[in-house]
């Protein structure tokens, strides 16, 4: 089926032939998985479409579902833009995302277990002993220790990218407390709440047993002899960027939200206050980062934890999901050696694939990333948020300058990439009421237990709303779109 | 021959206005092992709240107390019977030089084993070059002697010149400090040569006229390989044996002070602490 012509609100996409756009193929033709979309959204007007964004956008206001973005000056509270346009993943595609996430996730586990035991791939040489030395991570307090279960990155959330070769590649794993997940349910609440006519035409996988199944793997790792396990979900409080992820997730599970100060140990027991008296706890979920989890063995000023916390999980007495330390394998270092890691400990080659990347610690490809800075994305190798990136073709000869002299000052803690082309995708742009090809990445969540895993069959796809950004986190302008699943392919 | 070791260890937390709510943790009983046992220990403190045993995060035994009721004084009393085993240091270790002492201490396995104790902390790193020298023609247990010697011989013991928040590059202009400084100092020295070493918290015999007896006392262990973790005391110039009872050992002393806690309360604080060790030689039977 020919494309833009005959709709109205497609009048000004500009298909970039430099980019794989999710939608169109090379010849302008619509791909057949979004064939009866783009159909049923040709009936729509502009000013349908204009109705149908403001009717979301309240949808989501209505509901609470807020984040916040730490600037340079303020703190400021915002909606997360919803676009009208579904991201559909064939079912074929996503069997290949799928075991490929879930591969990572597995390799992950591993290479925790190693590095917090007899660190066998560190002796081996295959991955350099810099790699856990060096990272700020690394917490000697695990060291020796076995999590129940075996499980130490029990929830991961994995950022993946289409490249211009129309493959996916996987751009970071998050295994400390990835968020995220709670946006995809709601983006599909409003969505089919906007245009459930469109939906049903789809045999897409439901979202919202994510809930359920990650109740189902804490409940995997209960401490040995709990029969019926106590689960609870910690958080930071009220302020956190992901309050409403938090408060969600514990609805969901029907599981206790608590703080810090719901909470105590006694005789490395962890209790929870009630109206009617102290309640154990045998499963912690907890958004709050290991440096916060315990003031008497981490940070001691810490209000948001609880004293005593890790001596309670260190004798088995309750589980930490997840484990703390998990930090150590989400550095953007260790994620260089991601092939490796997979090839070691699973005897298998790595499903998706890993973007090259330079590491600025080694002299050669320190050189090379110096010289061509301009054909690079330059990354701090432990932030989050997209924070501190510098991507190469967007800077001043006088950035580029000063972008040298902090990696030349500091190699260790920078890698570089060259630049991938993020697919992209029809998006509703409320200024020029039309849809626009903009960037956009995918980000899954798996779930590990002790012999049980989950793959959520969506995720959360990110949009730069930016014309031509490339950083699609929240915190940086981003928007997101549902993203269905097909159960067979269309 | 044995030492038979009886220690008193007293706290006294004063709070110039009442605390609403407090954890404390000590980590101040002495460990199990080869070279020493603990035959009795009881805790108690002046306001009979009940103590709970725990662990620190390097599983070393702690107690903890957690009153219910506010809190303006509270005494803490420790006793303890410990027996050393007198044991000839230089039968264990190696100090004799060898080459493969030194490839072994460069080899990636011992490396990555002993990474935790081998990575620096703020506490034990050093911004400007010392007038110290590791020679690799001699064995690494002389060489760390010889480390021994000169801290004792270049710095002086003096307390209230320091605190635990001093970082060693004022240690080294000053020249002076207590055993938490020296044993940081020579941690970070050993260190940069390679050497894992760790911080060790413990007990010292008193009525030898060492320094630093009256507190708890620090010292280092090192990894020589081969010889296993052998004990240094650069207050006092001494090989840690039958003299140290040791607690807890960690990277450095934030891993292991004796008093940690989380008390809620506006307004000033104080601890007051002693240390009473006598010994006893008792035969073997």
């Amino acid at each position: 089926m020919k494309s833009t012509n005959n709709n109205p609100t497609f009048k000004s996409y500009n298909r970039d032939p430099q980019l794989y756009d999710e939608i169109f193929d090379e010849n302008d033709n619509v791909r057949e998985t979004y064939e009866t979309l783009f159909e049923l959204y040709s009936e729509h007007s502009a000013k349908d479409f204009g109705r149908l964004n403001n009717k979301a956008k309240a949808s989501f206001f209505n509901q609470g579902i807020t984040f916040q973005v730490y600037g340079d000056h303020e703190i400021k509270e915002k909606i997360f833009p919803f676009d009208l346009f579904p991201r559909i993943i064939d079912a074929e595609e996503w069997k290949h995302i799928e075991k490929g996430v879930l591969q990572r996730s597995k390799a992950l586990n591993a290479f925790l277990r190693d590095v917090y035991h007899g660190k066998k791939i560190i002796k081996e040489g295959i991955v350099p002993l810099d790699l856990i030395s060096s990272s700020e991570n690394y917490l000697d307090q695990m060291n020796g220790f076995d999590p129940p279960g075996g499980i130490y990155n029990h929830i991961s959330g994995t950022d993946l990218i289409k490249h211009s070769d129309g493959k996916y590649y996987v751009l970071e794993d998050n295994i400390r407390c990835p968020s995220g997940v709670s946006y995809v349910i709601c983006n599909r609440t409003a969505l089919k709440r906007a245009l459930f006519g469109v939906f049903n035409h789809y045999q897409a996988y439901s979202v919202t047993n994510y809930a359920e199944n990650l109740l189902e793997i804490l409940e995997t790792v209960k401490p040995k002899g709990v029969d019926v396990a106590n689960c609870v979900v910690i958080t930071p409080g009220i302020y956190n960027s992901a309050y409403y992820e938090h408060s969600y997730l514990a609805k969901a599970m029907g599981v206790e939200l608590v703080e810090g100060q719901d909470l105590f140990v006694e005789n490395d027991f962890v209790y929870m206050k009630t109206i009617n008296g102290p309640e154990k706890v045998d499963v912690i979920y907890r958004r709050i980062d290991d440096q916060f989890l315990d003031p008497l063995e981490f940070k001691p000023d810490s209000t948001l934890g609880v004293p005593g916390l890790m001596a309670a999980y260190k004798k088995g007495n309750v589980c930490l999901v997840n484990a703390p330390g998990t930090g150590v394998a989400d550095d953007k270092a260790v994620y260089t050696y991601m092939p490796e890691i997979i090839k070691y400990y699973l005897n298998e080659e790595p499903i998706l694939n890993n973007v090259p990347t330079y590491h600025c610690s080694r002299p050669d490809e320190l050189k090379y990333v110096l010289d061509n800075i301009q054909n690079l994305v330059i990354k701090p190798v432990d932030e989050a948020g997209g924070y501190g990136i510098s991507i190469g073709n967007r800077l001043t000869e006088e950035e580029i300058e000063k972008v040298r002299q902090t990696v030349k000052a500091s190699p260790r803690k920078y890698i570089a990439q060259p630049i991938m082309s993020l697919s992209v995708h029809p998006t509703y742009i409320e200024d020029s009421k039309c849809f626009e090809p903009r960037h956009v990445d995918l980000r899954t969540f798996t779930l590990l237990g002790a012999d049980k895993n989950f793959v959520l069959k969506g995720g959360l796809t990110r949009v730069a709303l930016k014309k031509g950004n490339l950083i699609v986190n929240s915190s940086q302008g981003g928007g997101s779109k549902d993203t269905w699943v097909l159960k067979n392919n269309h | 021959m044995n030492l038979d070791y009886k220690i008193r260890y007293t706290a006294k937390n004063t709070y110039e206005n009442k605390t609403h709510g407090a954890l404390w943790q000590f980590l101040i009983i002495p460990e199990n092992s080869e070279s020493q046992q603990l035959i009795f220990e009881d805790f108690s403190n002046s306001l009979n709240i009940p103590v709970e045993n725990s662990i620190n995060g390097y599983d070393f035994r702690t107690y903890r107390i957690r009153p219910r009721q506010s809190i303006e004084e509270i005494v803490f009393t420790a006793d303890f019977q410990v027996i050393k085993k007198v044991e000839n240091i230089f039968e264990r270790v190696s100090h004799e030089f060898s080459e493969s002492e030194y490839s072994d201490l460069k080899s990636l396995q011992f490396r990555a084993k002993n990474d935790m104790f081998l990575r620096f902390t703020d506490l034990t790193t050093l911004h400007q070059k010392v007038d110290f020298e590791f020679h690799e023609s001699i064995s690494l247990f002389e060489n760390l002697q010889n480390l021994n010697s000169w801290i004792k011989n270049e710095f002086t013991f003096k307390t209230n010149v320091t605190d635990i928040d001093t970082d060693l590059n004022h240690i080294l202009e000053i020249k002076q400090g207590v055993c938490q400084d020296f044993t940081h100092l020579f941690i970070a020295i050993a260190k940069q040569f390679g050497i894992p070493s760790r911080y060790v918290s413990g007990y010292l015999h008193q009525g030898n006229g060492y320094f630093g007896d009256s507190q708890m006392h620090a010292w280092v262990e090192c990894s020589i390989p081969g010889s296993g973790w052998i004990g240094f005391d650069p207050t006092n110039n001494l090989i840690a044996a039958e003299n140290h009872i040791k607690v807890a050992h960690g990277k450095d002393y934030s891993d292991c002070p004796p008093l940690k806690g989380v008390v809620y309360s506006s307004g000033k604080n104080e601890t007051e602490y002693s240390v009473q060790v006598s010994a006893q030689q008792q035969q073997q039977q």
